[in-house]
């Protein structure tokens, strides 16, 4: 058995040099086109966003007339009550996000993936399909559900003598009818992917624990949750870096109001940039968030690692 | 094998280093004779500003940027085809994009020569945009016309360090819109003309049950939030900024009055903060509820006219207009005004600036129009928004004398400019989350204006 199993990894490794003698460049080939994509349209303009960041200018001003400015835009932006508000805003939105997301999404793939279940893949194609619809379109239905006082929402509410929180309208609910927005659009796609999770955890394993006599809560605890592990870091790692970047509800619906409640990073980057003509400030902005989503990849990447 | 390696991706990365520094050289610089792209994307539009002399008889294409809606862009390029036919070396296209898209269309495309070469602005955003290079100054004749045929505030509107870099067009106040029908139900016969007399019939229009509210006010915009407010502190003599425009003036008295004012509403449930909400399109609830009849008073631009009669419908005969209520400090009402104004691209071809500065002329002018108005002043009353030539103003002078317009065209002499400053925007927008913070109780009359005029100071010296 061991020497089978190394015969032909050193056959390959022959075969494999052999190869590249023949071609000695053929990888580089390969790779070159991607290189030029990735550098033209990824490396360059991040290089850009972190060398604007250290000079002054508008987004009208030409790269050669722009001024020196150091740290300036950093020490700005991190001195500025309202630049700070906005990373607040964002971590709290990603962090309720993800805390909702994950357990949700993870219910309802257990129900759509029940075996015995009917219509269970017309329920994941309408569970799917608010992902796929534009958020400007979705938006105009989520502003008329919001709308205070004629609102379907509040009209319920009063309905049942329950007090109307004011959703976007209010600076303590704004945020959080953000969230739940958000997590009603991304649901769909979570769900698919914890499905597709399930599917790769093989049936006898649950068939051998019925058979040791563990029911369907310690099947779900010592099964499905620790070999889902891979997936619900993914997931929750596209909770994160989708969250990160909220920007089309925000734009849309609230402006970052009221009182800078819903200011987020990306519509703050984007009013910095735009409206003031600070692009610098804005500049440090994106590197600092791109910084964030860089420690986050980081954790789940050393998360993943560390797997049994 | 290595060095074979490092060649070949250094190759690769110099071909993307070349390729990206094509499509910077591409997109920047200035007066490219190359008959190139539009930076547009607009489906009817074409070539543009770049190629060819309209001086020369070459052909040249001029695109125009504005947010106005489809009807308004018909009338315009009825215009534009009327100038062709005596111009017809210059072809002008238009694009239009929302308004909320407006500036970073033209601040995006601006450094660029096949940029829109002709764009509507607000006129808070000319300062900026003169610091950055892309408004271009008007020549000499252009310059001339606007300053004979412009009142002087205007003048100074679209001006800096004397030179003209624009043509006004259209000029926007601020009065109290009020439900005539609720009035009656309140057995309030008069507008208010004083802040007392604000507040008691607030107070008697306010009806909880019926979710109705005496006197609304506007959030999540900041234009909606300031303009208002700001019309108020400007009718009991106080002020934005200082007079020279180079800081704060919140913290004075007699606007901190203003916001006292806004404080007692609160307090006496006459003014409701969950209806007032805007969105990105300048409508949203504040609008529902004043057009529904939730709302009985709210103070608003002349602008919004056409937009109340496709909301309210037969329902719009309730709505009339009066001046801005006086406060105890304030010598006479005054309305904050704003007005928009049409630039040109600086990076634009010199025959292409040449070309846009002769449409823009003939569009303002008092032969494009109807009985001596300009073709401009002839969209601007389509749309229910006062022209500002003067010419115009004699021209529509029927028209503004309809009711509802009549308010803002008595006020225009006594209305207060809204500063122009670099940084503008940004004090504008401190400004408005300081406001917010009052209505939603987050924060006192005093440490609103507080927090507002330290962080305007900090706008305006960010903006320098």
């Amino acid at each position: 058995m061991t020497a089978t199993a190394v015969l032909p990894k050193g056959g390959g490794a022959v075969r494999t040099r052999r190869r590249q003698g023949r071609h000695p460049g053929a990888a580089s080939a390969f790779l070159s086109p991607a290189v030029v994509l990735i550098g033209a349209f990824v490396l360059i303009p991040m290089v850009l966003t972190f060398w604007i960041s250290f000079h002054t200018g508008t987004m009208s001003t030409p790269l050669g007339e722009m001024q020196w400015a150091g740290w300036s835009n950093y020490t700005d932006v991190f001195r500025d009550p309202t630049h700070r508000q906005a990373f607040t805003n964002t971590a709290i939105y990603v962090g309720l996000s993800l805390l909702i997301t994950l357990p949700i999404s993870f219910l309802i793939a257990m129900l759509v993936y029940a075996p015995k279940l009917r219509g269970s893949a017309l329920l994941r194609v309408i569970l799917f399909s608010t992902y796929v619809i534009p958020t400007v379109a979705i938006v105009i239905i989520w502003s008329q559900l919001y709308s205070p006082q004629y609102g379907p929402l509040d009209v319920m509410l009063r309905t049942v003598g329950l007090p109307e929180p004011g959703w976007l309208s209010s600076p303590n609910s704004a945020l959080i009818s953000l969230v739940i927005f958000n997590v009603w659009q991304m649901i769909g796609y979570y769900v698919i992917l914890l499905v597709a999770g399930l599917t790769q955890i093989p049936q006898e394993v649950y068939e051998a624990a019925s058979i040791d006599g563990a029911g369907a809560v310690r099947r779900t605890t010592s099964i499905t949750i620790p070999l889902l592990r891979n997936t619900f870091v993914f997931v929750g790692l596209m909770t994160v870096i989708n969250s990160v970047q909220v920007f089309d509800p925000i734009y849309l619906l609230t402006q970052g109001g009221p009182i800078n409640s819903t200011l987020t990073i990306s519509f703050d980057i984007q009013r910095t940039a735009i409206q003031y003509g600070l692009a610098g400030q804005a500049s440090a902005m994106a590197a600092g968030m791109l910084v964030m989503i860089g420690i986050v990849g980081g954790l789940v990447a050393v998360a993943l690692r560390k797997r049994p | 094998m290595i060095r074979h390696r490092m060649t070949v991706a250094i190759g690769a990365c110099a071909v993307a280093l070349a390729l990206a520094a094509a499509g910077c050289s591409s997109s920047g610089g200035t007066g490219s004779n190359t008959t190139g792209s539009n930076a547009s994307g607009s489906s009817n539009s074409s070539s543009t500003g770049a190629g060819g002399s309209g001086s020369t008889g070459s052909p040249v294409t001029i695109s125009y940027l504005t947010h106005w809606g489809p009807d308004q862009v018909k009338q315009l390029e009825a215009a534009a085809d009327a100038f062709h036919k005596d111009n017809p070396n210059i072809t002008v296209k238009f694009q239009a994009v929302p308004f909320a898209n407006l500036l970073s269309t033209i601040q995006t495309q601006g450094s660029s020569s096949g940029g829109a070469t002709i764009a509507s602005i607000y006129d808070l955003w000319l300062p900026g945009l003169i610091k950055s290079g892309v408004a271009a100054k008007a020549p000499a004749d252009v310059a001339s016309e606007v300053t004979s045929n412009w009142s002087e505030g205007l003048v100074n509107d679209v001006s800096s360090n004397g030179a003209v870099y624009g043509i006004p067009n259209e000029v926007d106040l601020y009065a109290l819109n009020y439900n005539t029908k609720l009035f009656t139900a309140a057995g309030i016969s008069q507008p208010p003309t004083t802040w007392d007399e604000l507040v008691a019939d607030a107070a008697k229009l306010t009806d909880k049950a019926k979710g109705q509210q005496g006197f609304g006010v506007i959030t999540n915009w900041a234009a909606g939030v300031d303009h208002p407010f700001l019309s108020l502190a400007a009718s009991n003599d106080g002020y934005f900024l200082n007079s020279d425009k180079t800081a704060s003036a919140l913290t004075t008295p007699n606007v901190e009055a203003t916001a006292q004012l806004y404080e007692t509403l609160l307090k006496a449930g006459s003014t409701v903060p969950s209806m007032s909400a805007a969105n990105a399109n300048t409508t949203g609830p504040y609008l529902d509820n004043f057009a529904n009849g939730k709302t009985a008073m709210i103070i608003m631009a002349n602008w919004w006219e056409s937009t109340l009669k496709q909301s309210m419908g037969d329902n719009f005969k309730d709505i009339a207009t009066a001046p801005i209520p006086k406060g105890p400090s304030g010598t006479k009402s005054s309305s904050i005004s704003y007005s928009w104004l049409t630039m040109v691209n600086a990076h634009a071809d010199p025959a292409a600036q040449d070309a846009a500065w002769k449409f823009l002329t003939y569009l303002n002018g008092s032969q494009s129009g109807k009985n001596g108005s300009s073709a401009m002043g002839d969209v601007l009353m389509g749309m229910g928004i006062l022209p500002s030539r003067s010419s115009d103003l004699t021209a529509h002078a029927s028209g503004l004398s309809d009711p509802f317009v009549k308010t803002y065209v008595d006020e225009i002499p006594n209305a207060t400019p809204f500063p122009i400053a670099v940084g503008g925007q940004q004090a504008s927008d401190a400004l408005q989350s300081a406001l917010e913070s009052l209505v939603f109780g987050k924060a006192s009359p005093q440490d609103a204006l507080k927090t507002a005029d330290q962080a305007v100071n900090a706008a305006l010296q960010s903006g320098k």
